[in-house]
């Protein structure tokens, strides 16, 4: 009953005037993000940051979280219309959805694109109503050997799924904690491969990082790349026709549920959960050889996943104060910059601002919803802007956003060089999640480990005596031991 | 010849340097003045920082810029003020014991000294408590250390950071009360005190009054003294280590504003002129006392006295700190 109460404060603190239209400016620009190519989520939002210093914290993270739900929208849109993913997440919708487009059906797939992700959303931040507060209280029983074992499944899962080989991905994932042994120990206060340099002393900041290696690199990369043509599809014919409706159903849902367990889990990334959808589609499938071909099903199933594994991460990261994905690491950090600290205690401190920000998820759905709906043609004309002028404004975007996350000039250059790092990985063929996801949880993996040892005067028992700790600590084992003996699907490596 | 125009050309300098010295204070402030606070945006050092600067400016006639320079325990700030050049215009929080330490601490390799700061004006006063959870078998300070002296090194006691005032406390306490040794837990800040404390991880924390006051008052959980030698008035009904019989048991965290050494005198004394009445003010001490930190005003001989003690408390205890064989 109180939750009830706390979410109609919190709709009314959400529909007010100011905080509507911060969603709907966030949602706006996210969709912006998620249309241009090259500009994923993770950069996107870490650019955006700035943008909101001078409003309150709760306006500041409602436009944020947009920026960052929004962005998972508009991925779709190129991938429809010029079989190029806005966003890593909307991959997979290339395959149909861009068949779709060349049979002239683009306008379906886009308008079933919105609806899915639109079910998805909306269904995840039900779920996230539910079994968020519970899960809060629960929380407490995570002590610090429970957070080390989970974050190291966490990584685990993330070395094993994401790449070609686990090798390449497991190479990324240390690289990345070494990055995050940078600076002064967060225990005993040493400081540790920083050069004597002043600005190394609190470590690498990860948003300048995330900006090189995902905007920057993109940039580098794009430039190489051929011009592209947008296939002209008829955009008129929204709605999917009767028997399209019929296939459309059951993917959304299915779509949904898994990428509401997967968002539970830190690590997956938005990836997973979309091969997962498609996959699962194809398998239960009549009719399977469709597939490829332009079936509405692979459009909508992982459409689905997507927008609900965006709304349930928010779960762990609001209640364990744990970041699942890089993009979503990023909106900790701008939590942290306006001086909220996710975790168990948030909801019991500030009722206002959760249950405003989890109001305007809902409210940012339905803006989405109308944004899409509608306005997909508007969006569509972004892509015939010339590309290398949208090069040098996303260049200069991310340099004045490195800049103004602390005024530093070493965050533009750690941005930088971040981003020729990034495009040589990803000429390589290295993926980059692992390497993010590894910087960003190296410092609270670390400091789990040795406040656990503290815990136990040295004792590392207190790993395996620990129930809860143990069994996640087996699973982390196993992720690894099964993508070694590679008994994950071939489709899902390839992400 | 040479050495004569040399000597000249050195006693005009030194003039020159004493006029602009003199001059800086006449026309102190001429353009707006920087206060850097060692922590980030929204702390406690920094919710005092901005009241104090939104009234201060008002009496300098010049803005003052609150600054968060936060970073490694402060360390990073510090080092930046430091490296100022001594005119006035850039001045900045030390927090007792905190600076101290890190300037202590020789892991820390901290490139500034002691007397790398000039104090100017003590603002807030925080002391030290001890907290456990309301359902916890210790109902007493009492019960903690017999406890603590049955099994040593079994009660988990938790710091907000390592060397940190909590810390040195626990080191005080263990001192007062010989045989009692605590499991000591080095953890991030109040938050992750209250997590691991509620979920049952550790057995008791060390923090400050300001931070945990509220909960004392709704019975969450249960404050068993105060490191002080007085009442705390936002938690009058816990008594203090000198009322428990360990009078020695003495630790608090204050924030207080410095210049960096070479500071010209008289600008010290506006800046410390102007700062007090700005502390004075009653908005100044309403506000602040609202987010639970109560401002305690110490100048000149007390304030300098206060560091300079505080810093050799925090010499014996961080050398104790880095022998104790429980680390």
């Amino acid at each position: 009953m109180d939750t009830l109460q706390h979410l109609v404060s919190g709709f009314a603190a959400a529909l007010s005037p100011a905080y509507l239209a911060y969603a709907f400016a966030g949602c706006t620009l996210g969709t912006l993000i998620g249309v241009l190519p090259g500009l994923g989520p993770a950069a996107g939002t870490a650019m955006l940051i700035p943008l909101t210093f001078k409003l309150d914290p709760t306006g500041a993270i409602i436009m944020l979280s947009a920026i960052y739900y929004g962005a998972m929208y508009g991925g779709t849109i190129t991938s429809v219309l010029i079989n190029v993913p806005g966003e890593a997440a909307s991959v997979i919708t290339c395959i149909d959805g861009h068949q779709m487009a060349k049979q002239g059906r683009g306008g379906t797939a886009l308008g079933i694109a919105a609806i899915g992700s639109f079910v998805g959303g909306m269904a995840a931040t039900i779920a996230l109503v539910l079994v968020a507060p519970p899960l809060a209280q629960m929380a407490l029983r995570f002590g610090p050997p429970e957070f080390f074992a989970l974050m190291l499944f966490g990584l685990c899962l993330v070395s094993g799924l994401a790449g070609r080989s686990m090798l390449a991905a497991l190479l990324m994932t240390v690289l990345g904690l070494l990055l995050a042994m940078i600076g002064i120990d967060p225990v005993r206060g040493a400081p540790r491969f920083a050069l004597d340099i002043p600005d190394l002393y609190d470590g690498i900041g990860f948003i300048a990082v995330v900006m090189g290696l995902f905007g920057v690199s993109e940039i580098l990369l794009a430039a190489e790349a051929p011009v592209r043509e947008t296939v002209r599809s008829k955009l008129s014919s929204l709605l999917p026709g009767r028997e399209e409706w019929r296939r459309s159903v059951g993917a959304i849902w299915r779509g949904t549920g898994i990428g509401f367990a997967l968002g539970l889990i830190p690590g997956i990334g938005a990836i997973v959960p979309t091969f997962m959808a498609y996959i699962v589609e194809k398998r239960l499938s009549k009719t399977p050889e469709r597939f490829g071909q332009g079936a509405i099903e692979g459009v909508a199933a992982p459409e689905s996943a997507n927008n609900a594994y965006a709304n349930a991460a928010m779960i762990p990261f609001l209640t364990l104060g744990i970041p699942s994905s890089p993009t979503i690491a990023v909106l900790m950090g701008a939590f942290i910059i306006n001086g909220i600290t996710p975790g168990p205690f948030l909801f019991q401190e500030r009722p206002d601002l959760v249950w405003t920000v989890i109001a305007s998820f809902f409210t940012g759905n339905v803006i989405l919803l109308a944004l899409n709906l509608p306005l997909v043609g508007l969006w569509a004309k972004l892509l015939h802007l010339p590309f290398q002028y949208l090069c040098v404004g996303v260049l200069l975007f991310c340099v004045v956003g490195a800049y103004s996350l602390q005024q530093s000039v070493f965050d533009v250059w750690v941005m930088i060089a971040f981003g020729v790092i990034g495009f040589v990985f990803r000429k390589l063929e290295l993926p980059l999640a692992p390497l993010v996801l590894g910087l960003i949880l190296g410092p609270a993996i670390e400091k789990s480990l040795r406040i656990s040892l503290e815990m136990s005067a040295g004792d590392y028992s207190i790993f395996l005596t620990r129930p809860l700790c143990l069994g996640m600590l087996i699973a982390a084992a196993a992720v690894l031991a099964g993508a070694a003996l590679r008994l994950a699907p071939q489709s899902l490596r390839e992400a | 010849m040479m050495r004569s125009g040399v000597r000249r050309a050195l006693a005009v300098a030194a003039w020159c340097a004493a006029a602009s010295g003199i001059a800086l204070a006449d026309d102190f402030p001429s353009r707006p003045v920087q206060l850097m606070v060692a922590f980030p945006p929204g702390g406690s050092t920094d919710v005092g920082a901005r009241v104090v600067a939104s009234i201060a400016e008002k009496l300098l006639g010049k803005p003052i810029v609150v600054l968060n320079k936060g970073g490694a325990g402060g360390q990073v700030g510090w080092t930046e003020m430091a490296r100022q050049k001594p005119d006035g215009y850039y001045i900045g929080y030390i927090n007792l014991p905190a600076t101290n330490t890190v300037i202590l601490d020789p892991e820390r390799k901290a490139i500034f000294g002691v007397d790398a700061f000039v104090p100017i004006i003590n603002q807030v006063l925080d002391p030290g408590v001890v907290w456990v959870r309301a359902d916890s078998p210790h109902k007493s300070l009492k019960d903690l250390v017999d406890a603590a002296k049955k099994a040593p090194n079994t009660i988990r006691a938790a710091t907000t950071g390592i060397l940190s005032d909590d810390h040195l406390a626990i080191l005080m306490l263990e001192e007062a009360a010989p045989g009692a040794i605590f499991r000591i837990v080095h953890l991030a800040g109040a938050v992750d005190q209250l997590k691991e404390v509620m979920g049952g991880h550790v057995d008791v924390a060390f923090d400050n009054v300001g931070s945990i006051a509220p909960r004392v008052r709704t019975g969450e959980l249960r404050a068993l003294a105060v490191t002080d030698h007085q009442r705390s008035k936002f938690v009058p009904e816990v008594p203090t280590m000198k009322e428990l019989g360990y009078p020695t048991v003495i630790s608090s965290s204050t924030r207080g504003i410095a210049a960096p050494k070479g500071t010209p005198q008289p600008v010290l004394k506006k800046l410390e002129e102007v700062l007090r009445k700005a502390m004075e003010d009653p908005e100044h001490v309403q506000k602040l006392e609202s987010a639970g930190l109560a401002v305690k005003i110490m100048v000149g001989e007390e304030y300098a006295r206060y560091y300079s003690e505080t810093h050799a408390q925090a010499k014996k205890y961080t050398e104790w700190a880095k022998t104790r064989p429980h680390k």
